[in-house]
């Protein structure tokens, strides 16, 4: 299975590793961030930690807009969350377009079932 | 309550500990946070996005190096999602004495890992049924340790579907991967080689907590500040565990194993019962 010289297993296997690596590190500055500016480094499960909404996707955009107008522990901790979660989320994408390229109808389904009931999940709760 | 700097340092000795005796992601860092005072479905929301980045990670070499069965994943995949999304949806409303329950009863399956280790062998002269050969489930991989290319063929998926759609619940409500027992269903149904069947099973994890985090991020139990030093600290642990496993004798293990499973669902039974 190849597309433009590359396999799927490979194309995959970058997704994952940048996905997590890039996440861990944003959660890392993060939290390093919260540390240098916060007197009480108490998990205290107030709101403002809570993640909000019923849409990842809005959820996402609001994290990036929220970043655009200056980055807080908050913003960069939130960001490293998406990030993560966007990671499986690209790999499945990347398997559509990858199974419809090498014309395989049957795993371009099945790759497209996997990714629409992510998304009604990410979008509908 | 604790602190980020605790949930750190216990989450590195927790994915430490659990990588070293085949407890991926969770199973052992939420059941350290909920003795630490965490509340049980705190811990849970968190352990979820956790394993995203542990199972994700783990998986990526093994994918590089063609040993994961992307098909049979993707497959798979279509239950075990579905599967997730209803336990985590359970999660958000059952009370929280039946998950302390749950999560002791199902510490039982790691013990099914027990007797696997080391075997190692592929299965032979396997009659695909129909749907398998339909969906072409079969692959090769060098496997480094016999010096050779093994090719090997696998059946019965729809009977695997509804394996791994109750493997898919178990990982939704309790916030873990169940490794063990998506595991179990590779080898004892598809007739997974086991190399195959592990790496596989991390690579599927990473979608199933996806699809568990998608019903936990908005059902006002993922807390931000709990979820980012637990992920950190469960990664790093589990880095750490995997590069010192050689190094430690395997009897060692078996019996740290043990006693690691013991204490946690000692610690689960009690927090059910005084709950």
């Amino acid at each position: 299975m190849r597309v433009r010289g590359r396999d799927l297993e490979t194309i995959i296997s970058y997704i994952l590793t940048i996905g997590v690596l890039v996440s861990l590190a944003v959660e890392g500055v993060g939290l390093g961030y919260y540390y240098a500016t916060t007197e009480s480094l108490q998990v205290d499960f107030t709101s403002r930690w809570q993640t909000r909404g019923n849409d990842f996707f809005a959820y996402a955009w609001g994290t990036l807009l929220s970043l655009g107008e200056g980055a807080t522990p908050l913003s960069l901790i939130a960001l490293g969350i998406v990030l993560l979660m966007v990671t499986p989320y690209v790999r499945v994408l990347a398997s559509v377009v990858y199974f419809t390229v090498e014309r395989n109808p049957k795993y371009a389904l099945i790759s497209l079932f996997v990714l629409a009931v992510l998304t009604i999940s990410l979008k509908a709760h | 309550m604790v602190d980020v700097i605790t949930v750190l340092l216990l989450s590195i000795l927790a994915g430490l500990l659990g990588s070293l005796v085949g407890l991926g992601g969770s199973l052992v860092t939420t059941p350290a946070l909920v003795a630490l005072g965490v509340p049980v479905k705190y811990a849970i929301a968190a352990g979820m996005v956790t394993i995203i980045a542990t199972s994700s990670g783990s998986a990526s070499s093994y994918v590089r190096e063609k040993i994961v069965n992307v098909k049979a994943a993707m497959f798979l995949e279509m239950f075990t999602i579905v599967g997730a999304i209803v336990g985590a949806s359970v999660t958000s409303i059952v009370p929280a004495k039946f998950l302390y329950f749950f999560f002791a009863a199902f510490l039982l399956t790691s013990f099914v890992g027990i007797g696997r280790r080391g075997r190692g062998e592929v299965p032979q002269a396997v009659n695909q049924d129909g749907l398998a050969r339909w969906l072409q489930l079969e692959g090769s991989y060098h496997d480094k340790s016999l010096g050779k290319d093994v090719n090997y063929k696998l059946t019965r998926p729809a009977l695997g579907g509804a394996g791994m759609f109750v493997a898919g619940i178990a990982a939704g409500m309790l916030g873990i991967g169940a490794g063990a027992f998506k595991v179990s269903v590779h080898e004892l149904i598809l007739k997974m080689p086991s190399k195959v069947s592990t790496t596989t099973s991390s690579f599927i994890i990473g979608m199933t907590a996806l699809a568990g985090a998608s019903v936990y991020i908005f059902s006002g139990l993922l807390y931000l500040d709990l979820a980012a030093p637990m992920m950190i600290g469960t990664t790093l642990g589990a880095f750490l565990g995997g590069r010192s496993l050689n190094r430690i004798r395997s009897s060692t293990l078996h019996r740290l194993f043990l006693v690691v499973v013991l204490l946690v669902m000692v610690e689960m039974l009690y927090k059910g019962v005084t709950a």
